[in-house]
């Protein structure tokens, strides 16, 4: 049986593009609403499916169960990943109404969001490798659609096609590991490999699955010499589009890493040479190398879009901090910053693109000055900003805060250093943008108006969210406590559900 | 019976020619070429181990094959559509001409 949330994306990706037939025919807006709707839907379903998990595991076969067929095995750390997509869907949704209402062919826009966002939740709740390749690639070929999708410009297109060959490159880098763990487990179940890939020797042969695991999630996480992908791929998406990218699609790419890593090799870590040293030093190196480029690389934009890009690429790398850390503080500092992760940086390109679409240009020389002209936007994309720089009284403190902490206390201080040398480094390019958004105007700007308010909601929604994280985030770090318990102390607990449903 | 070291070897010589094909070939459509080589050596990897493991085969290194392929031949379409809105805009299929987005 599929977990009720899934289903209902997948159900209203497909209703929707009847909804969008319909509406080319009448000239209503039904999809929007009828989208909207069924992502609030999926948020009630979730509620009502972490209430049933309540800390444990619940799981959902499909046919025969385990051993053979597939299932879903949904813990804390799915319900916290699913809530961030699905939540982040609505608000992207909502905010599309007016955003793409220019646009042709919304129909397939709406279809493939859901269905975007049902690989999203899909990876998140599956329990073996099978389950979560075909979601993974239902939400990789729906973004790759998404980037493409206005084809009368030649960028999109551009990005689109370098995305498809390196993503796809990173799916068969993901089916080889899968292929690998396969041969030595005989099994594609997380649990029953993190059984028994002890049993089985070649330490060797575990290290290059490895290896072909982190290119491959590596490559949709934008982990740096992967990441080349991203910054045109991101920027030229329509902006909803960038900010569930930015905000959702490459931490589900972490995810898919961290779940690998946490259940099946770090358990199984005494089969390699240097053990658990090992895999800490290789994420933590990555860790580095990902937040200096990407901050660096930052600092040269001139598009705002892009800009936004490579510093997502340097928050993917103070994430992977806390993977490195390897112990429950650390991941709950991680679990947190994709969580306001999602929120700012999901904020902060959905306010460049009301700029964008009110506007039609990226550039940050042109848009000098619209700040005055486009107050509540201005302050969207400040509160974001800030956040993202880790500014005291932001969400994206306290996530950073515990971030840098975890990493003295795994015994890499060097980690700490370079973060927060990082953190601040980033300032140097987010508060120009700033400055040059509410200096004097060196165009006329008399004739932009406030973006509408369909797109002001979620924005202001998201905005009130970062500071209420950033002032009271006991909820918030108790929520991505949950998440980071259940791949670490509980794992036991997602183990066991699996070996008693084999054996009874 | 042949060892399963065997066939190991053909896929990674299969890789190595998906990776020459994509970094080497300007055309567009050898470059999907090279994914479609890169995936069939990791189906060909699922065959192999699915002999590996009881005394008939495992079902389920075929199933993620078949299913592979065809989510392979999905990317594929999508890739080949990219091509031709490509050359729409570009008049060429040399990916050496992809090159107007920078840093």
């Amino acid at each position: 049986m599929f977990p009720a949330t899934l289903l209902t994306l997948m159900a209203g990706s497909v209703a929707a593009a009847f909804f969008g037939l319909l509406d080319e025919r009448v000239g209503s807006r039904s999809k929007e609403v009828f989208s909207s709707i069924i992502l609030a839907i999926a948020l009630y379903t979730l509620y009502n499916l972490y209430v049933s998990v309540d800390g444990g595991v619940v799981v959902f076969t499909i046919g025969a169960g385990p051993p053979l067929a597939a299932c879903f095995e949904v813990d804390a750390l799915s319900i916290f990943m699913a809530a961030c997509t699905v939540f982040l869907a609505l608000l992207c949704t909502v905010y599309s109404a007016r955003y793409m209402e220019h646009d042709t062919r919304l129909a397939e826009y709406y279809s493939l969001l859901l269905s975007m966002t049902a690989g999203m939740v899909g990876v998140a709740f599956a329990g073996d490798m099978f389950t979560l390749f075909v979601f993974w690639e239902l939400m990789c070929i729906s973004s790759y659609v998404l980037v493409a999708f206005r084809k009368e410009r030649w960028a999109p297109i551009e990005a689109g096609f370098k995305y498809l060959i390196m993503s796809a490159i990173g799916a068969t880098m993901i089916l080889f590991g899968m292929a690998f763990l396969y041969g030595m487990t005989g099994t594609l179940n997380f649990a029953q490999m993190s059984e028994t890939l002890s049993e089985v020797g070649g330490g060797f042969w575990v290290l290059v699955a490895f290896a072909a695991l982190f290119i491959g999630f590596g490559i949709k996480a934008a982990v740096v010499p992967m990441h080349t992908w991203l910054p045109d791929a991101h920027p030229e998406a329509p902006s909803p589009i960038s900010a569930m990218l930015s905000g959702m699609v490459i931490e589900t790419g972490l995810y898919g890493f961290i779940r690998l890593l946490y259940v099946v090799f770090i358990p199984n870590a005494a089969m390699v040479d240097g053990g658990l040293a090992t895999f800490k030093v290789t994420v933590g190196f990555f860790a580095a190398v990902t937040m200096i480029v990407g901050n660096v690389m930052a600092l040269l934009q001139k598009d705002i879009k892009r800009l936004l890009a490579y510093s997502s690429i340097a928050q993917i790398g103070y994430m992977l901090i806390g993977v490195a850390a390897a112990t429950e503080f650390g991941l709950r500092g991680c679990f947190l910053h994709v969580l306001n992760h999602s929120l700012m940086k999901g904020l902060a390109f959905l306010a460049a693109g009301a700029i964008v679409h009110q506007l039609g240009t990226r550039n940050l020389d042109e848009i000098k000055g619209v700040g005055k002209r486009m107050p509540i936007t201005m302050m969207a994309l400040t509160i974001a900003v800030l956040g993202l720089g880790g500014v005291p009284g932001t969400a994206g403190f306290i996530s950073k805060f515990i971030l840098f902490a975890s990493a003295v206390g795994a015994g890499m201080p060097i980690l700490t250093v370079l973060g927060v040398l990082n953190s601040a480094f980033s300032m140097a390019y987010y508060l120009p943008m700033l400055k040059n958004l509410v200096t004097t105007p060196t165009r006329d700007f008399s004739q932009v108006k406030e973006a509408p308010a369909s797109m002001l909601v979620p924005m202001c929604i998201m905005a009130a969210l970062i500071i209420l994280i950033g002032i009271y985030p006991a909820p918030a770090v108790q929520f991505a406590h949950m998440a980071s318990e259940a791949v670490t102390t509980k794992l036991s607990t997602y183990i066991e559900a699996i070996v008693r449903a084999v054996l009874g | 019976m042949l060892s399963t070291y065997v066939y190991l070897m053909f896929a990674f010589a299969l890789v190595f020619i998906g990776l020459y094909c994509l970094s080497a070939k300007r055309n567009m459509i050898r470059m999907l070429f090279g994914v479609e080589i890169l995936l069939n050596a990791a189906n060909l990897c699922f065959i192999a181990f699915s002999s590996r493991w009881s005394p008939h085969v495992d079902a389920l290194g075929h199933a993620v094959a078949i299913m592979s392929i065809i989510i392979g031949g999905c990317v594929i379409a999508v890739g080949l559509s990219m091509i031709l809105n490509a050359y729409r805009h570009y008049k060429t299929l040399d990916v050496k001409e992809l090159r107007r987005l920078r840093w």
